[in-house]
């Protein structure tokens, strides 16, 4: 084996070493552009600091305070290092420190985005497993149809449903509001089930069609074949072999799919008034409050990206021939 | 089986076209559909429920809800349009060009679209209209500029599919220019999955607009849109639920719709991807 033919360790290396980089890649640029868009943003921080009477003087010195006189790239470069060295910056309109809310809402969105993909998979997985069984047979298009309706609802206006019903016309839920899991773990989740379900719902449209695909496909496959063969009842068959087959195809989508939760947090922390991280940046937006604004909108994105970098990684090292089949 | 036509497919596409249609008609003659004007005042009627007069009810201030999710339509159908096209048009130069040129630019242009698409769609959405300003244009540019990377993968794929074929290595030897083979050659064979891509991009174009409007970001009341139409409405989902309901419904037909017309035209267009 000369150089030209570089072992199966030497090539899953440079795959993860290319992808490390394109992820630091991302980083770099994703910072950039948020910054730069968030810079441009109308209407000054200033104005929305100091209200609409302030003298230009006092503008001119909130904007010397804040730095925000000096070049875009001298004050990029400021953000950047000081946020690498973890200072997030204190808030234009009240002064406190961004860094240790951040971390405070970054839990919030967890949570929330955690029991939403709980939800999803709750629903997706049997589902999908019962319509791939039942391929082609009314059940499965039962619930191939409910899939697509579930994918035609925004989780806005399901949320909006969901109050009506539930806290409405049954009074069974509280409207929205947040109490952290350590203060009250009963009243925590009671708040949690209908934001949970608006995005887990929505979310569950995509996850069905993966799950069924991929146990229709390991159904037909050789092994389940054989295990029919020697006489491995229905049962066996499904949950010791297929299952867990599918599963592993199904786990690289759903990943992605539970970053993709993590990120469209904000309309329904908005409705539930969850202080979370996409309320952070809505809040950050209203008051042009560019620390709020860039730390959240920022840490959305980085986990996003991290999330995904993960999954790249785990699916690299779990199944080497998709390095090559990336290269052919 | 082979060839045979999966009829329940088939009518499902059927439904999402006859739904599309119907919606696109409406956008169109709105004015002529809807019974009221959107911004008709009837201070006898606030909230009112369905009534004669008023079939689905009247909002907070007397308008007709009909009228107004009818109107609303015209908005969402072309920011929709118009975001889809920037996407389909900017997203395929893009990726023809980096799969016809290749080397340097096909690793600059797909490295940057890399990043856009790793964004998180609806945070994108949210910080672009916020860096942009809060308006119906600026809901198109911002949904837009998110499509754009998706169409480019594609594109780019599909090119690379394109090239590898004879008619395009015959084309270069009789010293065809590079405008004349994209044109003649490529894009006519590339067309067909940007086109299955551009109706999933509709589809979901809607739902972003809701969603910015009902945030605060798109159109701005009083015109009606769908999404200002539902957060208006939470305010009085005790009294009268119907203000959030219609809007909500309507959108949730009309992205079925276009979904189903998607489904239907992925099937006819790539046979594989039928189970």
């Amino acid at each position: 084996m000369g150089p030209a033919f570089p072992t199966l360790t030497e090539s899953i290396m440079t795959a993860l070493v290319t992808r490390l980089l394109s992820f630091l890649f991302a980083l770099v640029v994703a910072s950039l552009l948020l910054f730069v868009a968030i810079k441009v943003v109308p209407g000054t921080a200033a104005g929305a600091a100091l209200g609409i009477d302030a003298t230009p003087q006092a503008i001119a010195r909130f904007n010397a305070t804040h730095g925000l006189d000096r070049p875009v790239y001298v004050q990029y470069l400021e953000w950047a290092s000081n946020t690498l060295h973890g200072d997030f910056g204190t808030s234009f309109q009240n002064g406190v420190d961004v860094g240790p809310e951040l971390g405070r809402r970054f839990l919030v969105t967890l949570e929330l985005a955690g029991l939403a993909f709980i939800v999803a998979n709750l629903i997706a997985i049997p589902l999908g497993t019962w319509a791939a069984l039942r391929h082609q047979r009314a059940s499965d298009s039962i619930i191939t149809t409910l899939a697509t309706l579930f994918g035609a609802v925004p989780s806005f206006f399901l949320a909006t449903l969901l109050i009506l019903l539930l806290t409405l016309r049954l009074k069974l839920l509280p409207p929205g509001g947040y109490i952290p899991f350590s203060q009250d773990p009963v009243a925590n989740l009671r708040l949690m089930v209908m934001p949970a379900l608006s995005l887990g719902i929505v979310s569950s449209a995509l996850l069905v069609r993966i799950m069924r695909a991929a146990m229709i496909e390991v159904m037909s496959s050789d092994f389940i074949r054989t295990a029919r063969a020697k006489g491995a009842p229905q049962r066996v068959v499904v949950l010791r072999h297929a299952i867990r087959n599918a599963l592993s195809t199904y786990l690289n989508v759903a990943a992605v799919e539970f970053g993709f939760l993590f990120g469209s947090v904000v309309v329904i922390e908005d409705i539930f008034r969850i202080p979370g991280l996409g309320s952070f940046v809505l809040t950050g937006i209203l008051n042009r409050d560019y620390p709020v604004l860039l730390a959240s909108a920022l840490s959305i994105t980085v986990f996003v990206l991290v999330v995904n970098l993960i999954v790249d990684v785990a699916v690299q090292l779990l199944d080497p021939r998709v390095t090559d089949k990336k290269a052919a | 089986m082979g060839r045979e036509i999966n009829w329940p497919r088939w009518r499902l596409a059927l439904i999402g076209g006859v739904i599309v249609l119907t919606v696109l008609l409406v956008a169109i003659f709105a004015p002529q559909v809807a019974p009221y004007g959107p911004l008709d005042l009837d201070v006898a009627q606030m909230l009112s429920p369905p009534t004669a007069a008023h079939p689905l009810g009247t909002d907070e201030l007397g308008r007709d809800v009909l009228s107004r999710a009818i109107f609303a339509t015209r908005v969402s159908m072309q920011v929709a349009f118009t975001a889809a096209l920037l996407g389909l048009v900017v997203g395929t130069v893009i990726g023809v060009l980096a799969a016809y040129f290749g080397g340097w630019l096909d690793l600059v242009l797909m490295r940057f679209m890399e990043v856009l698409f790793s964004f998180p769609a609806i945070l994108l959405a949210v910080v672009l209209m916020a860096a942009l300003g809060t308006s119906v244009f600026n809901a198109m540019l911002a949904i837009g500029i998110i499509f754009i990377p998706g169409f480019s993968r594609l594109a780019r794929a599909a090119t690379q599919a394109v090239m590898r074929q004879q008619y395009v290595e015959a084309a270069q030897a009789i010293g065809m220019g590079h405008t004349r083979i994209i044109a003649r050659e490529v894009l006519p064979n590339i067309i067909a999955p940007l086109l299955v891509e551009a109706a999933a991009a509709f589809s979901y174009a809607i739902l972003l607009e809701s969603m910015l409007s009902f945030l605060g970001l798109g159109a701005q009341p009083p015109d009606p849109s769908w999404g200002n139409m539902i957060s208006t409405g939470r305010g009085f989902m005790a009294q009268a639920p119907w203000i959030s309901v219609v809007p909500g419904c309507a959108i949730f037909l009309t992205v079925l719709g276009f979904n189903l017309v998607g489904d239907g035209l992925r099937d006819a267009f790539d046979p594989h991807l039928r189970d």
